[in-house]
């Protein structure tokens, strides 16, 4: 926050209201089990329940009213209280007890508005997922070593399809922008701290909830209908369908706040000087996602609230005998779906990118087409929903639109490759770890484009659809772009967050492993697909199980190549105290690398104000420099 | 144009024709699925083997050009000397480059709306006798499939037989939750939707036995919704078993629902 000099008569900092703030986490939790048991007892009164499946007014109250407890616990309505109350406004001081400065490791452990501390508590979060929902991949790929049920039942099967779903979805929406995006995107349009920083607090905190919630479906029976939670399936389901819609419903409130945020931090907090043309290209992928964000996950949310009140009131709106039809829920979803998967992948396109200049040691090459590429591929991927009902009986006639508009998303998406191809030609490149994944990202994604020209050609799609092929395609573009570009992002960004740098020796033979492990995986199940399996089965034909156990004992060791990953990031954080502080070991131009390590609370001490793009590497000459004012750089007039 | 680029640009093409040929053998001397055991399926078969010759070469370019410019110029990971000179951006090779894969990606829709206007329109030519489609309903339910033949009294079947020599017209429709109705071999693909009919028709070419299985998550049993026994028979065979079946099923006729496009779903199926 700008330090504006108010005159409020000096008071001492409130120790009440602190005390509370640092326990918030506890009180957080004693909260989330009050709210729990008043939504089950307000419930229960004198309700009728409609569904046969259980309480499930119940079940809805105690959970909704749980998050809202958790989040009154951590303190996110004190300020709203206080205000009520005629207490005074915050002071600075109170503000840097908000920011958590001075307050050590606990700062990690409370509701905090530094976006660095929230950035770091977003790493953590999602490692957590990434590994809870990668140990769901493990158990079916396991249980997919035989074509016949093993041990997992029928039932336990898809609650273990649709957790590790969903979970990796929730992950993957947050992966890059929720980490990267936080903590370095005020950072590099040189802001103190974001737009809306009590927002942002609240879009991270909104998601721990929402991850409890889904895993505690486990406990209700789980939920039968994948990630896609298709209606009337969804009508049909037991109580763990309740746990999915609250816990997904609170997933799309966090996209849709952080694209708020992201949109209103990009627009309004940029340093002077720092023109739209001058953005370093990741702050645009954050950008792009965030009108995404913001776009998409409102149909989400309307749409889990139209199932709710099915699920409840019998509203029948997917429910064909009462005059409501499954199509409905089919375009809802996707209509926030396509777009989705845009979320997952747009900022990694901005990571790369950002990454590719300070390997090669030169500007990137055609900065603006890139920029266009990602708009590009961020307008389109509202138009072509419909690709994933080409069997689903839609009217015949809208089908070659939709194959149009989906071919169509490759031409921007070839952009990004040019740009890449381009920035490398004939560079003198340096192969550090995230450089590898750089080029690993490009590969993958490379396959995960072409499968998808495949899938969106309507007659391909009569054979390819809802099979294994598809599985195959948006794990190669997700795990192998998106959780690809996350893992060497994190090894580039990790020296500056916390000043230690990943051993880079192990970091190349982990690379390896899991390079070689997740294409051999994919590459079998692309091919049980087009040889007619079908996605989200237990029991499939015996003679594709040589092509499974294949992807199984890939899938393993893809797993065990992450799980190393982490142990390399236990072992540099935290087992290896000694380790030196890193200030820039890529020796890169952007802002973010010229600030001390650890950045200080408040980034920087006065606002740079003159700006070029951060890829001058044939002149050397930063981005700005912080902390104090520059003569203009070629080019960058302040405004 | 210099005769410097005009080579190269010859190069190119004669690279890239070269490895779509080699490609094409590949594929040709592979099984491609789905087959050929029905028009359609065919044309699919066909369509996926020019998408992957078309693929190929574009897949190859990348790689090399990535693995090749890594590998010429690569230098040790901590190296301190300059890059190379610096380039921002070259408009002529952007802007080919945008038109060319804006032409590939035209060429592929205009290819795709083509092959899928022939699949969806009956063809012109006469067939052998009978030449009219015979239709047959598909009606998939918590977690199997029933056939239905209008065109022989409306009797149902367990399992799916269809003439070899005659256009089918597929009416798919469910009684609870959506499905959907995949007969790999055909080339068939249709979601099951509760009270809506949504049809494929198709010639089939190959007498055999085939799988026919559930394509979209339907509930617990989703992955058990298959059927191996799928037959496509002679016409002499089919009219047989047809005539067989009508007459075995003539007393529970009268408990069946009156043949429809579609149906409505028993109450209680989504719990109640």
């Amino acid at each position: 926050m700008d330090a504006v000099a108010v005159s409020y008569p000096p008071a001492a900092p409130s120790s009440l209201s602190r005390t509370l703030h640092k326990w918030g986490l506890l009180l957080g939790v004693i909260g989330a089990v009050l709210g729990f048991l008043l939504g089950y007892f307000l419930g229960g009164l004198g309700f009728t329940d409609t569904n046969s499946n259980g309480s499930n007014i119940q079940i809805l109250l105690a959970y909704s009213l749980s998050a809202v407890g958790f989040l009154a616990g951590m303190g996110f309505f004190n300020r709203l209280i206080g205000s009520l109350l005629g207490r005074r406004p915050p002071t600075p001081a109170d503000e840097a007890f908000l920011h958590g400065e001075g307050a050590g490791l606990s700062r990690y452990f409370r509701l905090t508005v530094d976006h660095k501390v929230i950035g770091m508590q977003y790493v953590v979060m999602i490692l957590f997922f990434l590994f809870a929902g990668g140990l769901g991949a493990m158990l079916i790929r396991g249980e997919l070593l035989s074509s016949q049920p093993s041990y997992v039942t029928p039932e336990s099967y898809l609650t273990l399809v649709g957790l590790h779903s969903v979970i990796m979805i929730f992950m993957a929406s947050a992966a890059i922008i929720g980490p990267l995006g936080n903590y370095f995107v005020p950072i590099m349009i040189g802001s103190r701290n974001m737009a809306f920083p009590r927002l942002e607090a609240l879009t991270f905190w909104l998601l721990p909830p929402a991850g409890l919630i889904l895993l505690s479906s486990v406990l209700l029976g789980g939920f039968p209908t994948g990630w896609t939670g298709y209606a009337p399936l969804a009508d049909q389901s037991v109580l763990g369908m309740d746990a999915y819609l609250v816990a997904f419903g609170l997933i799309g409130l966090s996209i849709m706040l952080s694209g708020l945020n992201m949109i209103t931090t990009v627009i309004t907090m940029r340093a002077p000087g720092l023109r739209f043309t001058k953005l370093p290209i990741f702050v645009w992928g954050v950008f792009i996602t965030s009108w995404l964000g913001l776009l998409a996950a409102p149909v989400l949310a309307s749409v889990i609230l139209m199932e709710v009140f099915d699920r409840t009131f019998r509203a029948a709106l997917f429910v064909p005998a009462g005059g409501g039809t499954p199509y409905l829920w089919e375009n809802l979803f996707w209509f926030f779906g396509h777009p989705e998967v845009y979320i997952f992948i747009i900022p990694a396109f901005g990571l790369i990118m950002e990454m590719l200049p300070v390997f090669t040691r030169r500007p990137l090459w055609g900065y603006r087409v890139a920029v266009g590429g990602m708009l590009g591929v961020g307008v389109l991927s509202f138009f072509v929903w419909q690709h994933h009902l080409f069997v689903s009986g839609i009217a015949p006639a809208l089908r070659p639109f939709y194959m149009f508009s989906t071919e169509a998303i490759s031409v921007p998406t070839g952009i990004i490759f040019l740009v890449a191809l381009g920035t490398l030609w004939r560079a003198r490149t340096r192969f550090t770890v995230p450089m590898l994944f750089v080029g690993a990202f490009l590969f993958n994604f490379l396959i995960g484009g072409i499968t998808g020209v495949f899938l969106s050609d309507v007659p391909a799609d009569f054979s390819l659809h809802a099979s294994y092929f598809v599985q195959a395609h948006f794990h190669y573009t997700i795990m192998g772009g998106e959780v690809f570009a996350l893992v060497g992002g994190l090894t580039y960004y990790l020296p500056k967050m916390t000043g230690r740098k990943l051993n880079e020796r192990a970091g190349r033979r982990q690379f390896w492993v899991m390079f070689i492990a997740f294409n051999a995986t994919f590459l079998c199940l692309l091919a049980v697909g087009m040889l007619g399996m079908t996605r989200r089965v237990i029991s499939y034909q015996p003679e594709l199980q040589g092509l499974n156990i294949a992807a199984s004992i890939s899938a393993f060791v893809l797993g065990a190549s992450l799980l190393f990953w982490l142990g390399m990031i236990i072992w540099s954080l935290i087992l290896r105290p000694a380790l030196a502080t890193q200030k820039n070991p890529w020796e890169s131009l952007g802002i973010e690398w010229q600030l001390p390590t650890p950045v200080p609370t408040y980034n920087f001490d006065t606002v740079p104000v003159a700006w070029s793009l951060p890829y001058e590497y044939d002149t050397g000459q930063p981005a700005a420099v912080p902390g104090r004012t520059q003569p203009a750089l070629a080019g960058g007039t302040p405004t | 144009m210099p005769q410097r680029r005009r080579n190269l640009i010859n190069i190119i093409a004669a690279t890239w024709v070269l490895l779509a040929a080699a490609g094409d053998i590949a594929l040709n001397s592979l099984p491609l699925p789905p087959g050929s055991a029905t028009d359609i399926a065919g044309s699919e078969t066909q369509l996926i083997r020019i998408l992957a010759m078309m693929a190929w070469p574009i897949f190859l370019a990348v790689v090399a050009g990535l693995v090749f410019t890594l590998w010429v110029n690569r230098v040790a990971p901590a190296a301190a000397e300059p890059g190379a000179a610096a380039l921002r951006g070259n408009s002529r090779l952007q802007t080919t480059w945008i038109a060319s894969s804006t032409t590939i990606v035209l060429g592929l829709a205009v290819f795709g709306t083509i092959t899928l206007a022939n699949d969806t329109t009956v063809p012109a030519v006469a067939h052998a006798e009978p030449n009219t489609p015979l239709e047959v309903q598909v009606i998939a339910q918590q977690w199997y499939f029933t056939y239905r033949y209008p065109s022989f009294g409306g009797f149902e079947s367990a399992h799916l037989v269809i003439p070899a020599d005659r256009e089918i017209e597929f009416h798919v429709t469910s009684l609870d939750v959506t499905h959907s109705f995949w007969f790999f071999a055909a080339g068939v693909k249709a979601d099951a939707v509760p009270v809506h009919d949504n049809s494929v028709d198709m010639q089939p070419l190959k007498i055999g036995t085939y799988r026919i299985e559930c394509s979209e998550l339907c509930g617990i049993w989703h992955g058990s919704m298959s059927d191996d026994n799928a037959q496509i028979v002679s016409a002499g065979d089919f009219t047989t078993w047809a005539q067989q079946q009508q007459q075995l099923d003539a007393p529970i006729m009268k408990y069946l629902p009156p043949y429809s496009h579609t149906y409505v779903p028993a109450p209680g199926v989504y719990g109640s």
